[in-house]
């Protein structure tokens, strides 16, 4: 017996403005990067708070305050009690494994209203006691005599106190002990990628992305919020976009990761970064039932796997899977969204789709051609937008829906690499043309 | 022996006291059957303490231990004597309970306030629960009254003096938390745990000294730190009621003269003060006040028969000060607003206003920075009409222009659903008027918050002709609900408030034209108890807003109410008040009045008046009274008291003289009106001629509150 799938339509989306960590969101807590855009988006349908099926949340921060992040945006939201809410960690992948268990939970006819995205606050990555810290701690709370304390604590020696920081932990391979800025390095010197066209990359992300914002195209993505320690000002655009950023002076960067010989720099990779991205899922009867105008309809999506320490090449291994399990060839889209954690890490992508042997070297039989500039990343990527871990598989979606709908183009596909040797990507329709 | 009103029990050898048996109101409260009893069941205690091993009392009425002595009862008392004789006897009893040689539990679930205080004071233990509506405390103080059964001498015997000075003369109450900080209550329990756990404090109830109590204990309890702390305290009574009321002082005199005192002679001056204080004046305009309140909590208007709307999610139009600030009693009230404007400075004007009366209560402690995140992040700021559809309340405070507000509601009753409430938030234009615009104008009413919307607690709900009584209904119940107090008026210029308060304002420019110093001016308002002169309150409100209001009322109501074209001319100047750091007065950057500002009195040119205090008080406050009279007249409401409430929450009436028509009433209106009439002849005709409503009452000799 075959299960047959039902339609699932992306109603609405939206996301945060960006901002670089520690800069103006840095006070706000994960949850209230995602808990208004739900709000908002819900208050536009006339779906009532207490008939949403699930929020399903993508995060990675798992910030100890909320360790279920999903479940608190759904209270935050003001959505019913009742809702099920919970969170999902598939690295940067998880804002798009989210809204994959929606599209999943919809098809299969288990659920009929589901917001799926993702929030980060990067800022807010706490720095940890190391382990010969935490167990002194241990010890002296044991510690049942005052000799038996003092004893225990004549442990202690200062290198205890320098701290981990969970940020750098989490962006550290654990299989192969890469930084992620390694594995694009790696990337790089394989396939031949010039310092130059990195940054050329770069700086053509930072000038599509202030020219979109320009023209007013985030407006209908972007939801302002509220931030600073009062919550009195509203945040209505990213902060990270550089309208004077230049190939020269991106040229003047030392390299981060491999310091000597490298060509990743802080300016060709992408800055981490606060924000949220929420969607709204509905079935065909969700749809009739409150007579909602969906945007477009989620066709399919693909993971894949590949080596850790090469990472950065996941979207030629997602898209490829994707392009199989729908019949539906890269060159058939309008356009793609593929994130730029780091211009090489695009450009080794941008190679396995035009070169077989390169693409042979990752088991990809199929050589599916470049992607012309004109549909890729059109209002910019994350070299300029930043990656806000948990949110981006969302946010590239929410980016790609309305872009696809302003255009009245027809098909549309998100990708990304994921930490830890992964690929994510979907297929989306546009319904409003 | 079986009693009515509380029940007595006996189990295992615990004597259970239940207060709230066989009552039907939400609050039990001490009136005289249920002191009778109290008084026999105490002798029953006495009798029976050879088997018993404690005493422990109790509430069987949810939410409320007891809320105090009956207020009808005190408010029955007619001479000194009987009130002091009143308080004595229930001193009595609480003494008899004092002297119980078994121990004694009170179990404090809700309300314990006044008199319920006093009886858990006479117990050897309190204990209380954490329930959020457990409030301990003294309020007589509000009422003008001392405690007056042994609460001035147990509370600082309890918490020690300076806590104790502290509750008796701000009358404020505590919650679970703060009790036992303070020392009041000695454990604090679940609710449905707390009977259960009383028995347990009969043994060692005796609680341990920290060094930190002893500490305190030495530095308060000699001779002369405690003369220290009643000055310090009788200084800030002063500075709080600029000694315009009588009980804070009252208490000072007892506890002070009282320190040396014995248990029985103490509470002999305690009850004796109890006496003159709740025959006085001052205590029964404040006791006027409680009841008028009271009333108030109950709607009152045209009967409703369709079901009420229920007002769960909220809208402000407008996103201003006023904006702001309606969107921030939305969210405080868990209403989710949608704050729509049409340009994002004025969102962040709003959001800012929000955000400040918030920080308020953050900093003062009442909230926690947790609930302030969300309920800020509750209000959506928003630049269109999306999410309108699910809103059951909008408040309008667009700018004070008809044809604006007028398409705006037009605009937005196309987003919203039919059962929706549309509000305005106007201040003076016709709500009659305004209705016209609206297709269905039966969910429509003038909503009028007086600004700032988190300090003022009086809303003006306004009626036009073809109003829902279910609108009406909707909108009262959900200002009790935001705890503000509603007065139902009839449209016409100025409303209820803006309209009595026209003669006070205008006069005060005749006055100052007359030559009348300004400060004096203001000073007489002051020492009449009015918060503010009418010079300063001008420079508050706006003095181009006031000339605005004024221009509007004068069109409506005609001579009587033509104001001189001083404010004209400060307007002209650009002197608009606080606002523009200049006005009657000059302010600094904080907005604090430096002095008067020289440059705005050189219009008024040299000429110098003398008037006495009490002149200057008649001509500002006759015509209000000669106003209100109207406003009776012209039924833009229907009772005296609501004129009263009006005044007092909407600009702050002296309390202490029970209202405005109170006032009148307690002057004798004979005398106004001849007052009233003198003016009439000797300073204006028109502004002066008193009301034909007046003349009446005067002629059947009835007064205001007579109607």
């Amino acid at each position: 017996m075959t299960l047959s799938l039902k339609d699932v339509y992306i109603v609405d989306g939206r996301r945060s403005p960006h901002a670089k960590a520690g800069t103006d969101l840095k006070d706000v807590a994960a949850p209230f990067l995602g808990a208004y855009l739900v709000r908002k988006i819900l208050d536009a349908t006339s779906i009532p708070s207490d008939e949403v099926d699930e929020v399903i949340i993508g995060n990675t921060g798992s910030p100890a305050k909320y360790p279920n992040v999903g479940r608190v945006i759904a209270l935050e939201a003001g959505l019913h009690k009742k809702t099920s809410g919970y969170t999902v960690h598939r690295n940067c992948a998880s804002g798009m494994e989210a809204i994959s268990q929606a599209y999943m939970k919809i098809a299969a006819g288990r659920c009929d209203v589901i917001v799926a995205g993702g929030v980060e606050s990067m800022s807010q990555m706490p720095l940890i006691y190391s382990k010969e810290m935490t167990d002194l701690f241990v010890n002296v709370m044991k510690a049942r005599s005052f000799s038996d304390k003092v004893k225990a604590l004549s442990a202690f020696r200062p290198p205890f106190l320098s701290p981990i920081i969970a940020i750098e932990q989490g962006l550290t391979d654990p299989f192969c002990g890469l930084n992620m800025g390694l594995t694009a390095e790696l990337l790089a010197r394989e396939f031949g990628i010039t310092r130059e066209e990195q940054d050329e990359y770069a700086n053509k992300s930072h000038h599509k992305a202030v020219a979109a914002e320009a023209e007013g195209k985030f407006a209908d993505e972007i939801v302002p919020l509220a931030y600073g320690s009062k919550l009195d000002k509203l945040l209505h655009k990213d902060v990270g976009p550089r309208g004077n950023s230049t190939v020269e002076g991106l040229a003047k960067m030392k390299p981060y990761f491999e310091r000597k010989s490298g060509t990743v720099t802080v300016g060709n990779s992408c800055p981490i970064t606060d924000g949220g991205s929420a969607l709204l899922f509905c079935s065909e009867e969700a749809v009739k039932k409150y007579n909602l105008n969906p945007i477009a309809r989620m066709v399919d999506f693909h993971f894949h796997g590949l080596e850790p320490e090469r990472m950065g090449m996941g979207p030629l291994l997602a898209m490829d899977g994707l392009v199989k399990r729908t019949g539906v060839a890269i060159s058939d889209c309008d356009l793609v969204e593929i994130n730029e954690a780091f211009a090489a890490q695009l450009l080794g992508v941008q190679r396995g789709l035009r070169d077989k042997e390169i693409a042979a070297r990752f088991d990809v039989d199929t050589v599916h051609g470049e992607i012309p500039e004109e549909k890729l990343n059109v209002n910019g990527g994350a070299i300029a937008l930043g990656h806000p871990v948990g949110s981006t598989g969302s946010r590239l979606v929410v980016t790609l829906m309305h872009e696809l709908k302003r255009r009245k183009a027809d098909k549309g596909i998100a990708s990304l690499c994921i930490g830890g040797g992964q690929g994510g990507a979907c297929l989306i329709e546009n319904l409003i043309k | 022996m079986s009693y009515e009103k509380i029940k007595f029990e006996i189990e295992n050898k615990v004597a259970y006291v239940g207060f709230g048996y066989n009552c039907d109101k939400s609050m039990t409260v001490l009136d005289e059957k249920a002191l009778t009893e109290l008084r026999d069941i105490v002798e029953e205690l006495h009798q029976k303490k050879k088997e018993l091993d404690g005493v422990v009392f109790h509430s069987l009425k949810k939410n409320c231990f007891l809320a105090g002595a009956d207020i009808n009862l005190i408010a029955s008392l007619k001479t000194e004597n009987e009130g002091a004789h009143g308080a004595e006897q229930g001193q009595n009893i609480f003494n008899r309970i004092e002297d119980l040689p078994i121990p004694t539990v009170v179990c404090v679930d809700g309300v314990c306030l006044g008199g319920g205080m006093e009886l858990s004071l006479s117990c050897n233990t309190i204990i209380c629960s954490d329930n959020p509506k457990t409030q301990l405390g003294l309020p007589e103080v509000k009422l003008g009254l001392i405690p007056g059964f042994g609460g001035t001498y147990r509370m600082p015997r309890r918490v020690g003096l300076p806590t104790a000075l502290d509750l008796i003369l701000t009358g404020k109450g505590l919650n679970s938390r703060k009790a036992k900080r303070v020392g009041l209550v000695d454990e604090v329990y679940p609710k449905e745990n707390l009977v259960k756990m009383a028995p347990k404090h009969f043994k060692g109830s005796k609680k341990k000294q920290g060094f930190k109590d002893t500490i305190e204990h030495l530095a308060s309890d000699n001779f002369l730190s405690r003369k220290i702390i009643f000055q310090k305290a009788r200084e800030n009574v002063l500075k709080q009621t600029k000694g315009f009321y009588q009980a804070p002082l009252k208490i000072l005199d007892v506890m002070e003269a009282g320190m040396m005192k014995g248990r029985s002679s103490y509470l002999a001056s305690e009850a004796q003060a109890f006496g003159e204080l709740c025959v006085g004046e001052q205590s029964k305009n404040l006791q006027h006040l409680f009841f008028l309140m009271e009333n108030s909590k109950k709607y009152s208007g045209p009967a409703s028969s369709g079901e009420l709307p229920k007002l769960k999610r909220g809208a402000a139009l407008g996103a201003g000060t006023m904006g702001g600030g309606i969107a921030w009693l939305m969210a405080e009230s868990d209403m989710a607003p949608l704050m729509k404007d049409i340009g994002p400075e004025a969102l962040d004007l709003g959001l800012k206003q929000s955000s400040s009366n918030f920080m308020g209560k953050v900093k003062r402690k009442r909230m926690t920075y947790e609930e302030f995140e969300r309920k800020q992040r509750s209000i959506t700021p928003q630049l269109d009409y999306s999410g309108f559809e699910k809103t059951d309340l909008v408040i309008e405070a667009v700018v004070e222009n008809m044809d604006i507000k007028k398409s705006v509601f037009a605009e937005t009753e196309k987003h919203v659903t039919e059962s929706c409430l549309l509000t305005s938030n106007t201040s003076s234009l016709s709500v009659e008027e305004m209705s016209k615009a609206l297709e269905k104008p039966g969910r429509f009413a003038g909503l009028h918050f007086f600004n700032p919307v988190h300090r003022m607690p009086l809303v003006e709900i306004i009626t036009h002709s073809n109003i829902a009584p279910e609108t009406i209904e909707a909108l009262y119940n959900w200002c009790l609900k935001v705890k503000k107090t509603p007065v139902i008026v009839g449209d016409g210029p100025g409303f209820l408030v803006n309209r009595i308060l026209m003669p006070y304002l205008n006069e005060a420019g005749y006055l100052l034209i007359e030559g009348v110093p300004m400060k004096e001016l203001d000073e007489a308002c002051l020492n009449f108890g009015m918060p503010m002169g009418p010079c300063r309150l001008l420079d508050e409100i706006g003095i181009d807003v006031a000339v605005k209001v004024a221009k509007i009322i004068h069109a409506g109501l005609g001579d009587r109410a033509e104001s001189s074209d001083l404010s004209q001319q400060m307007v002209d100047k650009g002197f608009l008040g606080k606002k523009s750091g200049k006005g009657f007065y000059i302010y600094d950057e904080a907005g604090k009045p430096v002095g008067p500002n020289e440059e705005a009195l050189a219009i008024l040119g040299s000429a110098r008046k003398k008037m006495s205090e009490t002149d200057i008080q008649m001509r500002v406050f006759l015509p209000m009274i000669n106003e209100a009279s109207y406003i009776l007249d012209d039924g833009i409401v229907k009772k005296p008291s609501d004129v009263d409430l009006g005044l007092i929450f909407g600009i702050g009436f002296p309390p202490f003289r029970g209202g405005l028509l109170r006032y009148a009433d307690g002057e004798g209106l004979e005398r106004i009106y001849k007052a009233i009439d003198k003016f009439a002849s000797e300073v204006s005709a028109n502004r002066y001629a008193p009301s034909p409503f007046l003349k009446k009452l005067v002629d059947d000799k009835k007064k205001f509150y007579d109607l």
